[in-house]
Order: C-alpha cells, then structure tokens, then sequence
C-alpha cells in the first residue's frame, strides 16, 4: 500500500503542482514548499486520509519520505469501514 | 515649510476594477458597485465587493495561509510600483511599507469559527498568520523585497489615511526614499456584515427594489440611514520630489499637507472641533488656506450624525469661504473600506486634481439642510482650475486624519 499516488492528486488539487513535475525523491522545500506550507498540507492529508501526522514529520523534506510516513501511519491504524 | 512628498505610483484593486482611470471613470459617471450579499442573513444586506483573480499574483501553493486581506494588498501594491515605473534604483533598506489595515484576514477567522465550533471540526492551522492584522504589510514588504520600515496602522476608518501621513513624514524627514503606502481591508463575510448591522450604522434599503442596494447609501441627504461595506485595496508610491525628479518619475500630484488630530471625547461619536484640527493642520503644513483648496472627498459615510457633524467641521475652518469648496462623498459608489477607505480615496482625489473632473455626491434625493454645501451633484463635473484638494477620514476611536493634495 502506498500513498504516494494520493498525495501527489492531493498536491495537485491543492496546490496546482503536475505530479509528473514532483517525484518521490524531490525536494518539496525547493518545489516552493516553505515550512507554512508544509504545515497546511500535513493538515490536508490528516483530513484526506483521516489520520494524525506527528511534529516530527513537518521536517520531512522529499514526497517519498511523506509517502512512507503516510503509509506507516496508515497500516498502524486499522482503516474505518467508510475509507 | 516642509517641501510637498511626490505620488509617483498608484495602485488600486477596487469594486470598481484595478485600473485607476477606469475607476475614476466609473465614479465619475456615479456608477453603483454597490449590490445585495448574503441572501440567507435575516436582514437585507449590502456591500461593494471586489472580483479578484488571486492567480494573477499567486501560485496556489503561495496563497497557503495568505488571506483576501493580504491577496489585495500585494496585487494594489504591485500595481502601485508597476504604475511607478518599477524603479530600479533603489536601496531596498530605503523603502517603506506604510498599511492599513482596520480588523486584518476576516475569512480566516469566520472559517476557524465555523469549523473550530462543530463536533468533529478542525481550525486551519494557518489562521493565526493569515488573520493577523499586519500580514498584509508582511506579505507586500516580501513580495517587493522591503528592507527598511515594515508598518500597519490599525485606526478604524483613517488607518490607510494615517498610514499615508506617516510615510510622507518618514520621507521628509529623510529616514527612507521611497514608501509604498495605502491600506486594504476584506472583511465581507457574514460575521463581520452581522456585527455591523448590530451597530445600526449600515444602510437600510428596500430589498425588492432592483436598484435598492446600488442606491442604499446616500451621504448628506435627508433621507440617509448609514453606509454600506465595501472591500478592496489602494496603495500609492511616495518619494521626495527631487528623487522622483532625478529619475524622470511621472508625477501624479503632490502630498502637500496633512493633519492628524484626536476628539478625545467618545469612542464612535464624530466631534467637529475634532475634525477641525485636524483640517486646520493640514492647511497650516501645506502653507495653504482654505480658499485655496477646492475639492473636499468627504468621510461622508451617510451617518445621521456624522454627515452633520463633517459639515459643521468644514464650516468652522473654512468660514465664509465654505461655498467655494466642492464636496462629494464618493462612499455612495464603493462602499466604505474602512481600513483602506483613506487611501482608495487619496487615489480618488489625487486622480480629480490630475484629470480637473470631480466625483459625485449620489445623495438620490434632497440633501439634508444641516448638511448644507457646496456638493458635486452632477455626474461629470468639470473643475479645470482645482489645485489643492483633501481627503478626509475620521475613525471610531476619534482619530482624524486629512490628506491634502496638490497638482504636480
């Protein structure tokens, strides 16, 4: 199970950004990805995948590493009937 | 006497568009950008809201916690410098950001009170740097990189005009060269529009009327009963006229003068003796008197009480000359910015005194006898040989603040 592909619709959707330009091993800081927005997007994921990211993972800096916190979290936590 | 700070740039994202001629051109006509809001609150409600294309300057993933409030002032802000000339000159630990701002990013509070209060609901993160109410200088300083002085001025309806008197004394006393100064204020969102109409202070008009809403607000006239809300941003570039000089900068009028003045007697109660002070000291640095200024763009919020007391003001100062003086309230047509209210005007009448054409007063019936002047009832008015004129703004809280322009 991986996230990736979900977060890279969730980015695109949000902020605009073609998923073919932001690879698993980019840097979100230098794809424009300041802290703020970094914040605002950890808070759309916990919304989009109904679960709670940790402080630690606002220092994530690639889409690969979110998308393997993401996963991990998400196989940690057993998935509500509705998801 | 202090030598007069140029207006070498303006910037407007206005009900009336972005582009300052066509603005004016609009007004001047006495166009309406007043329209009916929020259908589903109890009471009729109008505003002049601004249609704005956020794309125009941001990326979406720039606008992350960046609030209407703060959208508005970059783009005005922008088009201020581009209108300048986009100097190329400068010493950015040299330039200003001088805002406006009355309550800062209303959406972002509403939407952190919508969703913070249902079982369940979660605030955005971002709702403390989107609302705070010096984000809007914040973002314009970092979008044109502004080094030296970074301030907001938050004093109700003569914020945006205060903070215009403040960059032209920063630049005449030589602490920076160039100030970008104006103000915005976003704040039509059904909270806000509730606590207004709690104040008693906004229009009432007749929502079955297809015209009730662009006519609701009609400053001095007998039948008036408040203003309407209006939101947007104004922002102007200052520099000293020799710099603008030097550079060869188109100059659109001079800041000749200004006053700023306190009532010192009730919190939202206008005091003309107030308001006098503070138009005397704006005539006193101008080195001007009254006779010599010929266009008034009053606060006229269309108040019972405060259109008279602006009258009773203007009568003081100007005395037996109060017939030579054009006046008009342009807040029929935009609405009132509050925060940006002071400089959506300056540029309104720094425009009247470029182009010699002067706003209408759209009072839409008889004009109350306390109110008495020499008002611009006519759409189209020529005024060719105008060379001074002010820009009032009194706020709640008894602040008062003129603006006094002169031709280039």
């Amino acid at each position: 199970m991986s996230s990736l592909k979900e977060l890279q619709y969730l980015i695109h959707e949000k902020f605009g950004i073609d998923p073919a330009e932001l690879t698993p091993e980019a840097s979100l800081r230098e794809k424009g990805f300041d802290s703020l927005a970094l914040v605002e997007f950890l808070f759309a994921i916990e919304d989009h995948f109904k679960i709670s990211m940790s402080d630690e993972d606002s220092n994530i800096d690639t889409l690969g590493q979110l998308a393997a916190a993401v996963d991990e979290i998400r196989a940690r936590a057993p998935l509500s009937k509705t998801a | 006497m202090n030598e007069p700070v140029a207006i070498t740039g303006l910037g407007v994202v206005s009900p009336h568009g972005d582009d300052p001629q066509a603005m004016f051109a609009a007004l001047l006509r006495g166009d309406s950008a007043l329209q009916p809001i929020f259908p589903e609150l109890p009471k009729p409600a109008a505003a002049a809201t601004v249609a704005f294309d956020a794309g125009r300057w941001f990326t979406k993933l720039q606008l992350a916690g960046v609030d209407r409030v703060s959208q508005l002032a970059v783009a005005a802000a922008d088009l201020a410098m581009r209108d300048a000339g986009e100097p190329t000159d400068l010493d950015h630990e040299r330039i200003g950001v001088y805002a406006g701002c009355g309550m800062g990013g209303a959406a972002a509070l509403e939407a952190a009170y919508r969703s913070g209060n249902v079982a369940g609901g979660r605030v955005p993160p971002l709702t403390i740097p989107a609302f705070m109410p010096n984000a809007p200088a914040a973002h314009v300083a970092m979008r044109q990189h502004v080094l030296g002085p970074v301030l907001t001025y938050s004093v109700a309806c003569a914020s945006s005009a205060v903070a215009i008197a403040e960059a032209a004394a920063a630049i005449q006393r030589g602490d920076i060269d160039l100030a970008i100064a104006g103000g915005s204020e976003a704040l039509i969102v059904p909270g806000v529009v509730l606590a207004w109409q709690a104040m008693q202070t906004l229009a009432a008009f007749e929502p079955d009327d297809p015209h009730g809403a662009a006519r609701a607000v009609r400053p001095f006239a007998s039948a008036r009963s408040g203003f309407a809300l209006g939101e947007g941003a104004a922002f102007i570039v200052l520099e000293s006229a020799e710099r603008a000089r030097r550079r060869g900068a188109r100059v659109h009028a001079q800041l000749a003068g200004w006053g700023i003045s306190s009532d010192a007697t009730h919190l939202t109660k206008p005091d003309a003796p107030g308001q006098a002070r503070a138009l005397r000291a704006a005539l006193r640095r101008a080195d001007l008197a009254p006779r010599d200024v010929g266009y008034c763009n009053a606060h006229g919020t269309a108040t019972r009480i405060g259109d008279v007391v602006e009258r009773d003001a203007l009568a003081q100062v100007w005395g037996d000359e109060l017939d030579a003086l054009r006046v008009s309230s342009t807040k029929a047509l935009h609405g009132h910015l509050l925060g940006a209210a002071g400089a959506l005007e300056a540029v309104v009448t720094v425009l009247a005194l470029q182009r010699g054409e002067l706003p209408p007063n759209m009072s839409g019936g008889e004009i109350d006898p306390a109110c008495a002047m020499n008002l611009v009832l006519e759409p189209g008015t020529r005024a060719p040989q105008l060379r001074a004129a002010i820009s009032n703004s009194f706020a709640f809280g008894g602040t008062n603040a003129v603006l006094l322009f002169t031709r280039a």
